[in-house]
């Protein structure tokens, strides 16, 4: 989803996933955001609330791979419904970090 | 002519009867004297010392607390924006302290302001529930408010803050059946490095946003209010529990300096008569003896 100047005011909730700040010139920033919530003012203003997020180069493969494994064994496996659930969820993060790099 | 001096001066003196328990009382008092400079000494080292741990913590709170107080600004954004409407009057307020001591006013601040909140008849329901964290303000407030308190929350604040705490607190005070018009967070506002004060955040659930005309203005694609409602709490009391942190860190320093400089002052001032006391001590010995000395 791309938000360009005087949107529309919106309440968008966030998978996790990467947000990529275009700013004036050519030059882009981006991180990889944890989740959260990203919101349009009647202001012209955008907030981005995020739990976490970090930039792109902070991360290395090698980890991200690792712990995907770890977290699909868990989901796959017999624990309780929650440990299940938490799981899926951290497995969800690593495929999107593990998306983001690879582009 | 030196006899009948020495008599005249013998005499003159107090009784020698008198000088002997009053030596020994000088003594006694000496020895007291010794250990009250001891105990004044040691405490002076602890105060000292935790004024230093107090002030390398607060370096880090505070670079914490700017982060989190922009967090908090951005979160209550959309407040700005949906208008305030006239809500019930059935608040729920969680108190922002912690569990240690030996920070000056921290805790009864906030509950002070918790109970000048409630005084307010016509603002606030009488049966407001009241969600604690810490127990120092637990304490303060389940005497002065006993009925409304719900739900207390310690081992919270003995480390910087962060955000799967505040989530953590979030997610007991959702899941609880506690019934309440809107949210106030009562915690201490960071000031200046000296000084804080306490301040009130309040945070609209979901049927109020759902109901505020402002909030209408806003697209959606899918019915995200409750999300957002949870996620603004969460955010709201990281914010909070930040800057209350960083508050208390600088309450204690401030607390423990003042402790040192007086423990340095009393120091002093029992030096003084140790010293005193050990100096007519010794002169009243030396008087003995020599009035004794003469007397052959």
């Amino acid at each position: 989803m791309g938000i360009l100047a005087n949107h529309a005011p919106t309440i968008e909730p966030l998978r996790p996933g990467v947000v990529e700040v275009i700013e004036g010139g050519n030059t882009s920033k981006k991180w990889f955001v944890s989740g959260g919530f990203a919101t349009v003012h009647p202001n012209n203003k955008l907030t981005i609330n995020a739990v976490e997020a970090a930039p792109l180069d902070a991360f290395s493969p090698e980890a991200v791979r690792a712990n995907l494994q770890e977290a699909l064994k868990v989901a796959a496996g017999n624990g309780s419904e929650e440990d299940k659930v938490e799981a899926r969820i951290e497995a969800d993060v690593y495929e999107a970090l593990q998306h983001a790099l690879s582009k | 002519m030196l006899a009948r001096r020495t008599l005249g001066r013998i005499a003159s003196q107090p009784p020698a009867l008198g000088a002997a328990p009053s030596q020994a009382r000088n003594m006694a008092t000496l020895r007291e004297i010794e250990l009250r400079l001891k105990s004044v000494r040691n405490i002076e080292k602890i105060t000292k010392s935790m004024k230093m741990i107090a002030s390398t913590k607060l370096a880090k709170a505070q670079r914490a607390m700017q982060a989190g107080k922009q967090y908090g600004i951005a979160n209550t954004e959309i407040f700005a924006h949906t208008g305030a409407e006239e809500a019930g009057k059935r608040k729920l307020f969680i108190v922002i302290s912690s569990d240690k001591g030996l920070c000056g006013g921290i805790h009864s601040s906030v509950s002070k302001a918790t109970r000048r909140a409630f005084a307010e008849k016509d603002k606030v329901d009488e049966d407001s529930p009241i969600m604690v964290i810490g127990d120092k303000s637990k304490a303060q407030l389940s005497r002065a408010l006993p009925k409304n308190l719900v739900l207390t929350f310690n081992q919270i604040g003995r480390d910087i803050p962060t955000f799967a705490d505040a989530a953590g607190v979030a997610d007991l005070i959702l899941t609880s059946d506690v019934k309440y018009d809107k949210i106030a967070i009562v915690y201490n506002k960071f000031v200046s490095a000296i000084s804080y004060e306490s301040a009130v955040v309040e945070i609209d659930p979901e049927n109020l946003l759902k109901e505020s005309p402002g909030f209408k203005a806003y697209e959606m694609e899918d019915d995200v209010t409750k999300d957002l409602a949870e996620f603004t709490l969460a955010n709201a009391i990281y914010a909070t529990l930040v800057e209350a942190h960083a508050c208390e860190q600088s309450a204690r320093r401030n607390a423990m300096d003042n402790a040192s400089k007086n423990a340095s002052d009393m120091i002093n001032r029992l030096t003084m008569q140790y010293n005193r006391g050990r100096q007519a001590a010794i002169t009243n010995e030396l008087v003995d003896i020599i009035t004794g000395a003469s007397a052959l």
